[in-house]
């Protein structure tokens, strides 16, 4: 194709986008919307995954945990372990130390309590524990010292998480030393942990949470509990240490009664039903498209209709079938890449926004394709109007007024 | 170079009802002619434009474009010899509205589709020199007169080297002087460049003009001047 041929489509196609703005822009509106939200919810997919994933990097690796029914199915996560009649008790901790003497073995039990401190009351998640819990899940304080070893383990401690002692105590640190009730029972707080950063969408918030001494309060009176944890010395070492944990537990419980599973098959779980959910989203973003590519067809039919005097013109100084075809094909294009420029700038300037509190990211990749789906779209959905243009027969075309 | 043979053309509206518009035409159009065509309205005229001009096709009757029968031209062929043969000047001007005079122009040139002897640009530009329209070359055609449109157009007809130029009640839509104008222009370029030019008209002073003049009546030719 000649560059001056090239360069004439080009600016008459962008000439005729000029002359009917408000058409051309209401025309490319769809795949604007389209483009936007394919890119925006791929961003905060690949930005949630990334989250997740630090997250989970950040409340420590090589973690395998032991749960009560099974958790973890084909296609995700499977049942809440809180679901099942099954409850661990200290023999099975005792039992797991027996057997791994050189890992950290940690009983975990949880329940939603509330803390009141002076006339404030506020509602935290209580993890009763060892001190170990803060070893394994890489929790630090900023004040105080953490409970640790069986001497402490009967005491009324409680670490609190910077988001509940800021509730309580205004200023976090200043909670150090002070007694709170939790159901009648007085606690004295001997820390505050470092901040984390919760789990957003509904997750846990890490930073709200308070953590107690398993045997220290009459909040778990028969001493069971939800989950047991188990670190790994290292990453090889999960696979086989998870092979002999359920030989272990295997000797006082059933198979379907528990499950063990590494942190990395937890996120993955979790990463699998947020890929569905986005597949999901952004297949009715692809539906936009397809409604915005319907649009521009529509509007080029129109185009084609208004524009047959300007066919016959351009056919009697020499214009082939295929240059008319060309012509309208490219102006459905400019319509379509239009719209899909527009829509990914919008998705830039939203996405350096959501950056400010969310790690959402477009990748080179999402951007290309939208780019090329929104060129495909106005290739797919132009091809029939530029044919019918094509296809008037010359003479009708000069003669039609 | 263009010569027809029996050439007819009927338009068949469906339950047999048939409206011929042109009968067993013959006429042949030498290099440098200067011919006119005179009838009233509905007499043929533009048909026989039309079908000279390769936009139409004869119903029956055989055209010849340099001996050649366009019977057996493809589409992409008719194309080609409409950009490469003839130039095309219309009673309404029709020039491109959201083309400048200059891209108007050189409109031809863009759909060549063989190597020219020539740069468009500059042909373009010499052309609208030529009809004293430089000044405006920019100007789209809504901010021309009539007569200056006129003058694009045939200068959009002029931009191939064509070797007949084919009008279609050129001055149709012009007043006097600027009709007169426009005549004198086609009769030069048939003098100068040697272009044979058809016209189509009503105006029998402009039609006395030419070196022959060609009556028609309901589609038959009944006068050859």
């Amino acid at each position: 194709m000649k560059s001056s041929y090239l360069y004439f489509l080009i600016k008459v196609s962008l000439e005729n986008l000029r002359r009917n703005k408000l058409r051309s822009f209401l025309t490319s509106l769809g795949i604007l919307i389209g483009v936007f939200s394919v890119v925006i919810l791929l961003a905060l997919g690949l930005g949630l995954k990334k989250y997740i994933q630090n997250q989970f990097e950040s409340l420590g690796s090589n973690l395998i945990i032991v749960f009560p029914g099974q958790v973890i199915g084909r296609g995700g996560l499977r049942q809440a372990p809180g679901i099942s009649p099954v409850r661990f008790d200290e023999k099975d901790v005792k039992n797991l130390q027996r057997g791994f003497p050189k890992n950290l073995i940690v009983p975990v039990f949880t329940k939603t309590i509330s803390i009141s401190y002076l006339n404030k009351t506020e509602t935290s998640d209580a993890v009763g524990t060892t001190g170990d819990f803060f070893t394994v899940r890489n929790l630090e304080p900023d004040v105080g010292v953490l409970f640790s070893g069986k001497v402490t383990l009967r005491s009324k401690k409680i670490v609190l998480g910077p988001k509940i002692a800021e509730k309580l105590f205004a200023d976090p640190t200043s909670g150090l030393g002070k007694y709170i009730k939790i159901a009648g029972e007085r606690y004295q707080v001997i820390s505050v942990l470092k901040k984390k950063g919760g789990l957003a969408f509904g997750g846990p918030d890490i930073d709200s949470f308070s953590y107690l001494p398993f045997k220290g309060s009459s909040l778990n009176p028969d001493e069971k509990f939800l989950a047991l944890y188990v670190k790994a010395n290292s990453s090889e070492e999960t696979g086989p240490l998870k092979e002999n944990i359920q030989k272990i537990i295997l000797e006082r419980y059933k198979k379907d009664d528990f499950s063990v599973v590494e942190q990395t098959e937890i996120l993955n779980a979790i990463s699998q039903i947020f890929g569905v959910l986005n597949t999901i989203l952004i297949g009715i973003g692809f539906i936009s498209l397809l409604v915005g590519g319907v649009g521009i067809m529509n509007i080029m039919y129109a185009s084609v209709r208004e524009r047959i005097k300007e066919i016959g013109i351009k056919r009697a100084v020499g214009a082939t079938k295929a240059d008319i075809l060309i012509q309208f094909l490219a102006e459905s294009i400019a319509v379509s890449v239009l719209g899909g420029s527009l829509g990914l700038l919008m998705a830039f300037i939203v996405v350096l926004v959501i950056r400010q509190f969310f790690p959402a990211t477009i990748s080179l990749v999402s951007a290309g394709i939208s780019l090329g789906v929104s060129l495909l779209i106005g290739i797919f959905f132009g091809v029939f109007p530029a044919r019918r243009a094509a296809r008037i027969p010359p003479i009708e075309a000069i003669r039609y007024e | 170079m263009i010569s027809l043979a029996r050439v007819s053309k009927s338009y068949n509206f469906g339950d047999g009802n048939t409206i011929d518009v042109l009968s067993d035409i013959n006429l042949e159009i030498t290099k440098g002619e200067f011919i006119g065509i005179l009838g009233a309205s509905g007499s043929g005229k533009s048909t026989l434009m039309y079908i000279m001009g390769l936009l139409d096709i004869p119903t029956s009757g055989s055209l010849y474009l340099n001996a050649k029968d366009t019977k057996t031209f493809s589409d992409q062929e008719l194309s080609i010899a409409r950009n490469k043969f003839i130039g095309f000047v219309f009673q309404q001007f029709n020039l491109i509205e959201n083309l400048s005079a200059f891209d108007n122009v050189v409109l031809p040139a863009l759909y060549s589709k063989e190597p020219m002897d020539f740069d468009p640009k500059e042909r373009g530009a010499r052309l609208l020199e030529k009809f004293g329209l430089l000044p405006r070359a920019l100007f789209h055609p809504n901010r021309l007169s009539g007569g200056e449109q006129q003058r694009v157009a045939i200068a959009r007809a002029l931009m191939m080297n064509p070797k007949i130029i084919l009008a279609d009640e050129p001055t149709g839509n012009l007043d006097s002087r600027n009709g007169e104008e426009i005549f004198r222009i086609l009769a030069d370029l048939n003098r100068s460049e040697k272009v044979s030019v058809v016209v189509v008209t009503h105006n029998k002073s402009f039609a006395k003009k030419t070196n022959r003049q060609i009556f028609l009546k309901d589609g038959r030719i009944v006068k050859h001047l």
